[in-house]
């Protein structure tokens, strides 16, 4: 293939992309898809394969091109020109279903030459709970619409009957008509400059230029993986639901120019709505391995290939039907992602190629809060807490991990002001800041993730509600790496301070969560109210850390102390770093204090 | 001013260059260049003043007494913020909220302003360190709620308190105060501010109600720390400029471009430093829509091209868009500014094969101005974009820079072929000749990019190319995007400076508020009152009056529970009545559905409108240019000579011809393949194409 034509084609490919996703954004003007950008578009070829995945939620780059293959199946020898096909069961292709896929043929002169097709998270998917995380369904026919594949829009036309049909099973029909229409938009785009490319290099160059696009991707993974060392690393994940634990069990083993993620030992599917199914744990490993491994390829089938996925039907990663998965995308995907986050940081630090490429794992404990109530001017609010999106960076072996910096799968996630959702909601929030103690201590400590309060505020009924699908809140889940600690756990606590009475003006401008009154209930599973004078409070976990804390240099961690990102007590208790009265490092005490600790480490290990 | 004042002076201060023109009803347009002296720039200015005069046989006093006008554009706040050579500041904020400018909004901080390659790199990307101190932040005990409403009374003595000690104990020069809600209602950063002029009288300040009064508390802080870091260097650098003009004779008012297109008097614009960013690139739009109404051209796409970066900005229906979330190196801030987007593409751009897959790439990295392209000969070992052009023909080894510099064309030959071509099998002309394909599709891939973006179609655009590369280029990429016409402007060389003397004095105007649709046309009006008042009052104080101020009232409008607001121009008489502000809506409506396709509008939940906006314009005398009439087609008297330049059609080398752009006259044509060379750029013309120099001696390629 012509080189300079290669790299034309390539270019164009990228921003037929960016064009849908602008389109997409313009269209839908929903907040999570334009603030949280849970959004995904991507090309794939005639048959399905990934051709070119977008900087989206890229959980659904690989499931996308299942969704395109059930289609190819599902419908094989009716695909026409101008058809548009939605998909949104897990247990065929998708995530959960309230990520909805639009999936459009390309024809060129009557020949299917590629697909195009794009998720957003609609506002409702008609499920027990409102906003698409349904905690309380105890299975996946109470998590609302559900298709495996349905034809709709016809040959350029609207099927009338089939998007009132959905429409009247969801809350909030206007916004969801409004996403499914931006969705439509998204895939014309994308489908008008494909051809537009098409016509003006030929199909068959452009062809042969998608078929070397994948070719390169492969044999550059492929020639990666060769550099770096053979070996099995492992990982465990822990996830608490309603005092129950499931384990989501890794064994990465790396053999020649191939990978196989082995999942085996996974815990059995659970009643609650964490499991996922096999797309979904696809795409919740590639999601960390796009961006970790080929950060300089294009993300298409080529990668793929050399991957192999294990996944033991029947466990909470390969669930059977009917569980419950409404709640994958913050459950077990986010699990297997953090596990396939440790287990290719741990392969690339053990390579000296490589090494400052190792990443402890971001935000772990993704959580879903879905608000809704009648707002401060009469009308109905729903919608999520956007801090989930903001994250906390794993360190890395060169430098701390960035606090509250994001997230892996998701690279252009960012979180809404406090302005904006004072004016969205009838809330009025106490504090947002960075958590003292949430990175994970290490040589580079773990980026901090955030504590938040709110209480009702100008709301006609007192308050509103809240769906909470949280866990991590028992164990921590962003892991360490060579060394390094895990980021602190999540909490989320309901505090009652109607019942502590009174009018403590105080307590109203409360800038910690022990400044409120009132008794302090954990709240992780459910829906719950938001009323009088009660508060919510909500942290999110940092990222892990890398290497050893005692290591660490002692006036970085008395800067971390001073900066109200470490305390005075895990300082000493953690990092071996003891401070003066006036906050400077004591030298002497320091080192003795390490001393002791590694001693009691030699101990420990030896009692053991 | 004297009788005799009859000059009009621009001075554009860029990071390499002061740029002065000086234009006179009747005259050709005089040039002074001179180095840019950072960090005192003001004496680059005066530099620059200093050839221009003698370019005119004057004195620069003698210039400068006779000039009516002094116009100035400068980078000194950019540098501040690039060199991070700012004031030591302290922010005070609302307690609660002390992380909010650290934090920024989550990752959104952290991939801001990258790439797409490198986002897709999240290990390896970080924050930019902030601007202020964490250390030097510090809360204060107050709350105002999301109508305004004062929930918690400010708390004098602590506030009092962290003043002393940002200022006593973290050594605080100047203080930006950012507090919740503050665009509603200032109240209590208007008593911050009494505190600090009677805790610490020498103490910059800026409110972030004042610099920037729109909600979003983290832009709306990181504008006013942005502010208060450059707030003391754009003052006092302003005064410097005002003084050493007026000391070498000066006497006309000074007036400052801002970022948003339009003049400021320096005194105005001293105290509003986050105004006066990337005002270079604003002046250059302006520039254009001024060629561009000379030539009754209302959708233009301007495009600058030089060493480093392509800039692209986009015109239409005379009208500019501002940049959605402007960002000064990688910092946020909240100030209209006229969207312009930029690569890095320039003549520098480092050409490469990607060592695994042999694919060819240009840019973004960048040989600079030094070490330069191969073909300079100042130590360049790695081919660039001009290299590419010396190889193909386009640019003259000889005529370079009118012959200031010869290329060293074997050298670049020599580079090219061991880097390039051989590895990719081909002749150095085939193989250059695929890299100039490449650069102009990533051009018209990043135009077509932002045209969707606004919902535009390039095919109604007449393209602007100005800048040292870009009219190499411009006909190849121009004619991909199906524009109209592409215009290489006669006044391209001094483009920035051109633009600063066709802008008006601009003063903006906002006030946040939400009100719905309907609301009774009073309760706008009455939003409205204020802002005028004062708009009127400073402009009167300015001397304008009568038809040389314009007042324009525009709307945010939003559908309710979406996040697009779309800046409305209200076309009706102000104050409005009823049937004004049905038209309003209609017109938001419709531009609703323009910009984010049709079926994006949600009519059902409601419409509501945001923020309101004055522009108040005084306006100022131009520069008129005169057309000349026109000669014949025939231009043969501007040949001087035939070379090789390599031919798309043929696939080959082949001979065309060569012209000088200085002997070409209005009328003459000039059919492709052919070259001209100006004295600061070279326009390619393709095959079959042919190029006219028009009554303004603008040459134009016409390809609709």
């Amino acid at each position: 293939m012509d080189p300079i034509t290669f790299s034309i084609i390539r270019h164009r490919l990228f921003r037929v992309v960016e064009e849908a996703v602008i389109t997409l954004k313009h269209v839908s003007g929903s907040a999570i898809t334009n603030e949280g950008h849970d959004l995904m578009v991507s090309l794939y070829r005639a048959d399905g394969s990934l051709l070119m995945g977008g900087v989206g939620f890229l959980h659904h780059l690989t499931s996308a091109a299942e969704a395109c293959k059930a289609v190819i199946r599902r419908f094989s020898g009716r695909i026409e020109e101008g058809d548009v096909y939605l998909l949104n069961d897990p247990y065929t292709a998708a995530l959960h279903t309230s990520d909805i896929y639009l999936i459009a043929p390309i024809h060129h002169e009557g020949r299917l030459v590629a697909w195009s097709a794009c998720f957003v998270h609609v506002y409702d998917i008609g499920a027990m709970n409102p906003g698409g995380f349904s905690p309380e369904s105890p299975d996946i026919y109470t998590e609302g619409f559900s298709s495996p594949g349905i034809r709709l829009v016809e040959r350029g036309v609207l099927r009338q009957d089939v998007f009132d049909t959905l429409l009247n099973m969801v809350r909030s029909p206007e916004m969801v008509a409004l996403d499914l229409r931006s969705m439509i938009a998204c895939n014309n785009v994308a489908k008008d400059r494909m051809l537009a490319l098409i016509h003006k290099y030929g199909v068959a160059t452009v062809d042969e230029a998608c078929a070397e696009l994948i070719g390169q991707s492969e044999r550059l993974l492929r020639k990666r993986l060769g550099e770096l060392p053979d070996g099995t690393w492992r990982s465990r994940q822990f996830m608490d639901v309603k005092g129950e634990v499931h384990r989501v069990e890794l064994a990465m083993t790396k053999a020649g120019d191939s990978l196989v993620f082995d999942f085996t030992g996974s815990s059995p599917q659970s009643r609650h709505a964490i499991n996922c199914t096999q797309w979904a744990s696809l795409g919740g490993l590639f999601a960390p391995l796009f961006p970790l491994l080929c950060y300089d390829i294009t993300w298409n089938e080529g990668v793929i290939k050399p991957i192999t996925m294990i996944a033991p039907e029947g466990t909470v990663v390969n669930c059977r039907r009917p569980a419950p998965v409404s709640v994958a995308t913050v459950g077990a995907i986010q699990s297997v992602n953090n596990a396939a986050c440790a287990t290719i940081g741990k392969m690339l630090s053990a390579s000296e190629l490589y090494a400052d490429e190792a990443t402890a794992v971001w935000h772990a404990n993704h959580f879903a809060i879905f608000m809704f109530g009648r707002n401060q001017r009469g009308g109905q609010s729903i919608g999520i807490l956007t801090e989930t999106f903001a994250g906390a960076g794993g360190a890395r072996s060169f430098a701390d991990g960035i606090d509250v910096g994001g997230e892996i799968p998701n690279p252009i996630s960012r979180m809404a002001n406090v302005e904006t959702m004072e004016a969205a909601f009838p809330i009025r929030y106490l504090f947002r800041r960075r958590m003292i103690d949430s990175g994970g201590p290490g040589r580079h400590r773990g980026g901090a993730g955030c504590e938040l309060a709110i209480t009702p505020h100008d709301a006609p009924d007192g308050g509103l509600h809240y769906v909470v699908s949280g866990k991590g809140a028992e164990f921590p889940m962003s892991d360490g790496l060579n060394g390094g600690y895990p980021g602190a756990p999540n909490s989320y606590i309901w505090v009652h301070q109607d019942e502590a009475g009174g009018d403590n003006r105080d307590a109203r401008f409360a800038k910690a969560l022990d400044e409120l009154p009132g008794r302090k209930e954990p709240v992780t599973w459910g829906v719950f109210p938001l009323m009088g004078k009660d508060a919510l409070y909500v942290r999110w976990n940092g990222g892990g850390g890398y290497g050893d804390p005692l290591e660490r240099e002692p006036a970085r961690v008395a800067a971390d102390v001073h900066a109200n990102l470490v305390s005075a007590e895990a300082a000493q208790a953690v990092y071996g770093v003891v401070l003066q009265a006036d906050g400077r490092v004591d030298e002497g005490a320091t080192a003795e204090r390490r001393k002791t600790l590694r001693r009691g480490r030699l101990l420990t290990e030896a009692a053991e | 001013m004297g009788e005799r004042a009859r000059y009009i002076v621009a001075s554009d201060v860029g990071g390499t260059c002061t740029d002065t023109v000086v234009f006179a009803a009747g005259e050709p347009i005089h040039l002074g260049k001179a180095l840019s002296t950072p960090p005192h720039f003001a004496d680059g200015v005066l530099d620059s003043l200093d050839v221009a005069a003698r370019a005119m046989g004057l004195a620069c006093t003698a210039l400068l007494v006779e000039t009516a006008l002094f116009v100035h554009g400068s980078t000194v706040v950019d540098n501040a913020i690039l060199t991070r050579s700012g004031a030591r500041t302290g922010l005070l904020t609302t307690e609660g909220f002390e992380d909010t400018l650290l934090i920024t909004r989550g990752a959104y901080g952290r991939w801001s302003g990258l790439s797409e390659d490198r986002i897709k790199h999240p290990v390896k990307t970080d924050r930019a360190t902030p601007l202020v101190d964490p250390a030097a932040i510090k809360g204060v005990a107050e709350r105002v709620d999301y109508k305004g409403a004062v929930l918690r009374e400010l708390e004098e003595t602590s506030a009092e308190e962290a003043i002393r000690f940002l200022i006593e104990e973290r050594g605080v020069e100047a203080l930006a105060v950012s507090l919740l809600w503050s665009f509603y209602n200032p109240v209590h950063e208007r008593k911050l501010r009494a505190l600090i002029e009677r805790v610490a009288p020498g103490v910059y300040v800026t409110l972030s109600s004042e610099v920037a009064p729109v909600p979003g508390e983290y832009e709306r802080s990181s504008t006013t720390v942005i502010n208060a870091y450059a707030g003391a260097i754009s003052r006092d650098y302003l005064q410097s400029l005002e003084s050493k003009l007026g000391a070498a004779g000066y006497r006309g008012p000074v007036m400052v471009m801002q970022g948003y297109g339009g003049l400021l008097p320096a005194r105005e614009a001293a105290n509003l430093a986050v105004g006066m960013i990337e005002s270079g690139p604003a002046a250059g739009v302006i520039g254009a829509r001024y060629l561009g109404r000379l030539m009754r051209d209302a959708d233009i796409i301007a495009c600058d091209m030089g060493g480093t970066t392509f800039k692209v900005g986009v015109i239409q229906g005379g009208a500019f868009g501002y940049a959605r979330e402007p960002l000064v190196d990688r910092y946020h801030y909240a100030a209209p500014k006229i969207e312009v987007v930029s690569i890095g593409a320039g003549g520098g751009s480092i050409v490469a094969l990607d060592p695994e897959t042999k694919v060819p790439r240009v840019g973004p990295q960048s040989a600079g101005a030094s070490p330069g392209p191969v073909c300079y000969g100042r130590g360049g070992t790695e081919p660039t974009l001009t290299d590419v052009m010396t190889l193909i023909g386009y640019m003259d080894a000889d005529h370079f820079l009118d012959g200031s510099i010869k290329l060293d064309l074997s050298a670049a030959r020599r580079v090219f072929d061991e880097k390039i071509a051989r590895p990719l099998g081909r002749s150095v002309e085939a193989a250059a000749f695929g890299i100039y394909r490449i650069a102009a599709a990533q051009i018209t891939d990043l135009i077509h990019e932002i045209t969707v973006e606004r919902g535009l179609d390039p095919r109604d655009f007449v393209l602007h190319s100005f800048g040292g590369t870009c009219a190499l280029l411009s006909a190849t990429f121009g004619r991909e995007l199906n524009v109209r016409k592409v215009i290489v402007p006669y006044t391209a060389s001094v483009h920035c400076a051109f633009g600063l003397v066709s802008a008006d004095i601009v003063h903006e105007y906002t006030h946040a508020a939400v009100l719905p649709v309907p609301s009774p046309p009073e309760a706008v009006n009455d939003l409205f009152a204020p802002m005028v008042e004062r708009a009127l009052g400073t402009l009167h104080r300015e001397g304008f009056a009568g038809d040389r101020l314009s007042l324009d009232w525009s709307i945010d409008l939003r559908y309710s529970r979406q996040v697009h607001e779309v800046t409305t121009t209200v076309r009706a008489e102000t104050p409005l009545d009823a049937s004004g502000l049905v038209r309003l809506v209609d017109d938001f409506e419709a531009l609703y559905e323009r910009k984010y396709g049709a079926g994006s509008a949600y009519r059902e939940a409601g419409i509501e409108m945001t923020l309101f906006r004055l522009t108040a314009r005084g306006l100022m005398a131009r520069p008129t240019i005169e057309p000349a009439s026109l000669n014949s087609p025939d231009s043969s008297g501007a040949r001087i000579g035939r070379r090789a330049v390599y031919s798309e059609a043929k696939d080959a080398m082949a001979p065309a011809d060569i012209y000088d752009f200085t002997r070409l006259v209005p009328g003459n044509l000039v059919a492709g393949p052919a070259v001209i060379h100006t004295p600061i750029t070279t326009i390619v013309v393709p095959d079959a194409q042919t190029a006219r120099m028009d009554a303004l001696r603008n040459i134009v390629i016409e390809l609709g």
